[in-house]
């Protein structure tokens, strides 16, 4: 970086230092209280924490599959159709993200309740006859977070189609290339990038989730961000929560320096 | 007699008044600091907001022209990092009651001033120097009155745990607090010695009930949403949720047989901007007739014992001082001791496949 180029950067250098790594760095201080590691023993050594960190990482990665799952068709329809049709895509994806996740998490539970508007209708048509336990469980947390986190999904692949020289599908075709054959052959390593970041995305944001398990997974599915803010504001155990929170930084680290040096080689491709 | 203490009261804050506006010499009898813009309350949200602020904001802006801003949720952790980075923006909170104890030991309150909130109305026991008790609230049975039918429903933490003559989905509070406290009267434990609480006696029972609670609640209005949706047919739940459902016409009723009370408690953060307009808001607080406006609103009564006087005999079976008899308190000390443990072992157990 030459430093005609960093000197315009300063200001948002500043404040990420000031906002961003000075808050984490008193946080780690704040964690080895005293010089001791006795919190990261706390954290790492009991069973309990262990087996939320993992919960978390399990839900995590199974939202980011299913975002990935609806969101990269969706991302490549609306790079791909005209463009009104994309305008309207994308006001279907923007405006829930412009919406409360408080809101629409009660907006869930009306839908999914018994006594919601889906079982209603499916026992209304005989599909079922005991309403379906959508709500309150595992279940319930998935549909909602999938639903406030999708567009993170849609929008970089999105990005990420459109970037495509429109030339090179056009070869691919001219030389008689299958539909299949030019989704597995051109988009799907030239949109890595774009899935990729959604993924990082994703899986990131999904880490901290807390008031969507909460509200729709009935107490039962704890995901970290609740233990974590049980010790800042019921317990006070601020060293403990500091602690956890860098465990929680470090595994979110390594699984990105995995993810990146996994689709490293398509990537300069 | 109220128009008299209106006019004093006029009458200081007049002195005041013109204290702050021109006169910088000693003013004869009690000085009022420089009156501020406004003055920052922090309490839960919601409902409460709504009924505080016309049981006590509104009347307070209207005497003194001191705006009321209010903020929520009460919040501890935010609390102490407000009192330790000197960075105080609330004048007085609303505070849980193991917390107001914890918060009191920490040193992160202020004395409350006798010389400013009269208190004289409250029981002996709840005029504490710290904190001011704001209102009683009781975690009491809520039940749909379309499936218990006639006083068929549970009447006590025995009948509750008893799936087969009750049954149907219940939800319970995500949390230890008033749950290991039934769990151990459901088991035959007396309701006045229930403390020190047998954590494994506590756990074993609720291990017993953990498959018909369908949903752990964290917040408040949760059980009494869930009642109405008639996505459970039992909920525990504090009591002033229910009530305000039952007003709006919900078949749903209350079973106040061994509810667990709690003091609703404010407090003055410790360097706050505007103290003494902090305690003039708790004065304000403590007016009987005020805390009448605001348990008929919400269904919590003040602890000025004289604000009954003013409450509609249509609202009164459902406040829980009506019923202190048949219910027991929270032990706000032991859960300021032992809160922590107590918190640590209810998370295990969560995670305990049933």
């Amino acid at each position: 970086m030459s430093m005609r180029g960093f000197w315009p950067a300063v200001p948002a250098l500043l404040l990420l230092f000031f906002f961003f790594l000075f808050p984490v760095v008193r946080m780690l201080g704040f964690s080895l209280e005293g010089g001791s590691f006795d919190w990261y023993a706390k954290a790492l050594g009991e069973g309990l924490y262990l087996r939320v960190f993992w919960n978390t990482f399990e839900i995590a990665l199974l939202v980011t599959f299913f975002c990935l799952l609806l969101g990269y068709p969706l991302g490549f329809l609306m790079a791909t159709t005209t463009p009104l049709w994309a305008t309207v895509g994308f006001i279907f994806v923007l405006l829930p993200l412009w919406t409360s996740v408080l809101v629409r998490t009660y907006a869930w539970m009306v839908l999914l309740g018994r006594n919601g508007v889906f079982n209603r209708l499916l026992i209304d048509a005989g599909i079922v006859e005991d309403p379906l336990p959508l709500l309150h469980n595992f279940t319930g947390v998935m549909i909602g977070m999938v639903h406030v986190l999708l567009p993170y999904m849609v929008l970089p692949v999105y990005g990420a189609v459109r970037r495509l020289d429109p030339a090179i599908v056009a070869a691919a075709e001219g030389l008689g290339a299958s539909s299949w054959r030019i989704f597995w052959r051109i988009y799907l390593p030239l949109t890595l990038n774009g899935i990729f970041a959604g993924a990082v995305i994703v899986f990131v944001l999904s880490l901290g989730f807390y008031i969507t398990p909460a509200l729709l997974g009935g107490g039962r599915v704890i995901m970290i961000a609740v233990l974590i803010e049980q010790q800042v504001r019921e317990t006070l155990n601020w060293p403990f929560a500091a602690a956890l929170s860098a465990v929680l930084l470090a595994f979110t680290f390594a699984v990105y320096a995995l993810a990146q040096r996994f689709t490293r080689p398509q990537e300069t491709a | 007699m109220d128009t008299r203490k209106l006019n004093r009261r006029q009458a200081v804050s007049l002195l005041g008044g013109a204290a702050a506006v021109g006169a910088a010499g000693p003013a004869f009898g009690q000085t009022e600091p420089p009156k501020p813009a406004q003055i920052v309350v922090n309490h839960s949200g919601g409902s409460m907001g709504t009924a505080m602020r016309k049981a006590f904001f509104n009347g307070f802006e209207k005497k003194y022209g001191i705006r009321v801003v209010e903020t929520s949720p009460a919040d501890f952790g935010k609390l102490r990092a407000m009192v330790e980075s000197g960075n105080v923006e609330w004048d007085i909170t609303e505070i849980g009651g193991q917390d107001a104890i914890r918060a009191t030991k920490l040193g992160l309150v202020e004395k409350i001033d006798g010389k400013i909130v009269d208190r004289s109305g409250y029981p002996e026991k709840v005029r504490t120097d710290f904190v001011f008790a704001s209102s009683v609230y009781t975690t009491i049975i809520g039940y749909r009155t379309d499936v218990f039918k006639n006083g068929t429903q549970p009447k006590s933490w025995a009948d509750w745990w008893d799936t087969k003559k009750f049954p149907g989905a219940r939800s319970m509070r995500n949390h230890p607090t008033d749950n290991l406290e039934f769990a151990l009267i459901a088991d035959g434990v007396p309701m006045d010695k229930i403390y020190p609480i047998d954590f494994d006696r506590a756990f074993k029972k609720l291990d017993q009930i953990k498959p018909a609670v369908t949903v752990w609640w964290s917040t408040g209005q949760q059980p009494a949403q869930l009642l109405l949706d008639k996505e459970v047919v039992l909920a525990t739940g504090w009591n002033g949720r229910f009530y305000d459902i039952i007003k709006k016409g919900a078949p749903v009723a209350i079973e106040w047989n061994e509810g667990a009370l709690k003091q609703g408690s404010f407090v003055i953060p410790k360097g706050a901007k505007n103290p003494y307009w902090a305690n003039k808001m708790l004065a304000e607080m403590s007016v009987p007739q005020q805390q009448a406006v605001y348990a008929t609103e919400l269904g919590y009564p003040g602890l000025n014992l004289e604000s009954l006087k003013y409450v509609d005999d249509k609202v009164k079976p459902f406040l829980p001082t009506q019923y202190i008899d048949k219910q027991f308190w929270i032990d706000d000390a032991w859960y300021a001791e032992n809160g922590n443990k107590a918190i640590e072992l209810w998370n295990a157990w969560m995670l305990k496949k049933a």
